[in-house]
């Protein structure tokens, strides 16, 4: 089983993965439409806005919740140096 | 470094973080690295050559013990699942680290800020499953059409609730173990359309 490279989230399902290509390293979440992988903006938005929707915090403490996150995740790795 | 060396070193690490988990469930955070040396077996000094920081002792250990939470929660939680089951299995999952749990929480504000913030991905994580669910039954009009964060946060608030007033709710026993179905048929009945 592999966990996604872009949020961290274990691929467990072959739907799981993105386009349910088990070959991707990144999840259904982290694709955009065309199966690409979001960019680190797109994907600080969504997790913003899902923090957000699903917990309810301030906004700014969700971006920096957001931020700690990425930080910790391969595909984000060289927009933190 | 030989391999057998190097697999020595791996489980000696391993020993730390498992002897830490369980004096930090007992004691509470304030508990000193020369009491996990001690109870591990090991000298003061072997525990800062794997960890040079107490502040890297508690972040591999707070990351370790949301890895194991994910893995938990992940596995358990199928696609389909009905609120009532989530709300079991996340029980389940907690009442095998209640100790532990209940010392994160009820000491957050004195943990280390990487601490604070990987304790609170976990808590993401776990309004992440919630989410999946409470929109499927929203949209099957079984659950109240209410945010999902405040069924998240009303949940989260119950049962940090009775954690963290264990010594009045059940001085002697786990209080989650305890109280489980009380919490979880009180829930389900607020917030059941
Ligand atoms: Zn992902």
């Amino acid at each position: 089983m592999k966990v996604c490279i872009a949020c961290g989230m274990p691929m467990k399902e072959v739907a799981e993965y993105a386009g349910g290509d088990t070959s991707k390293d990144y999840c259904i979440y982290c694709a955009r439409p065309d199966g690409s992988m979001q960019s680190f903006e797109e994907k600080k938005a969504g997790m913003i806005d899902f923090i957000v929707r699903t917990q309810g915090f301030d906004e700014k403490a969700a971006a920096q919740l957001a931020e700690s996150n990425m930080k910790k995740l391969p595909a984000w790795k060289e927009c933190f140096e | 470094m030989s391999s057998k060396r190097q697999l020595q070193k791996e489980s000696t690490r391993k020993k730390i973080i498992e002897t830490a988990y369980l004096v930090y469930s007992e004691q509470g955070f304030n508990a000193t690295t020369a009491t996990i040396a001690k109870e591990a077996g090991l000298s003061h000094g072997a525990i800062f050559v794997h960890f040079p920081s107490l502040d890297e002792l508690m972040t591999c250990l707070i990351e370790e013990f949301g890895a194991t939470l994910t893995l938990e929660l992940h596995s358990l939680v199928e696609t389909n699942k009905s609120m009532e089951e989530l709300l079991r299995i996340y029980l389940e999952v907690l009442i095998k680290h209640e100790k532990f749990y209940s010392r994160l929480i009820t000491e957050r504000s004195r943990l280390p800020e990487e601490v604070r913030m990987t304790l609170a991905n976990l808590q993401s994580l776990i309004a992440h499953h919630f989410n999946n669910v409470i929109e499927r039954e929203i949209d099957k009009q079984t659950v109240k059409k209410i945010p999902v964060h405040m069924i998240f946060n009303t949940w989260m608030g119950l049962t940090h609730y009775y954690l963290l007033n264990k010594d009045l709710f059940s001085p002697d026993t786990p209080v989650l173990e305890r109280y489980r179905e009380d919490i979880i048929s009180t829930f389900l009945e607020l917030i059941k359309r």
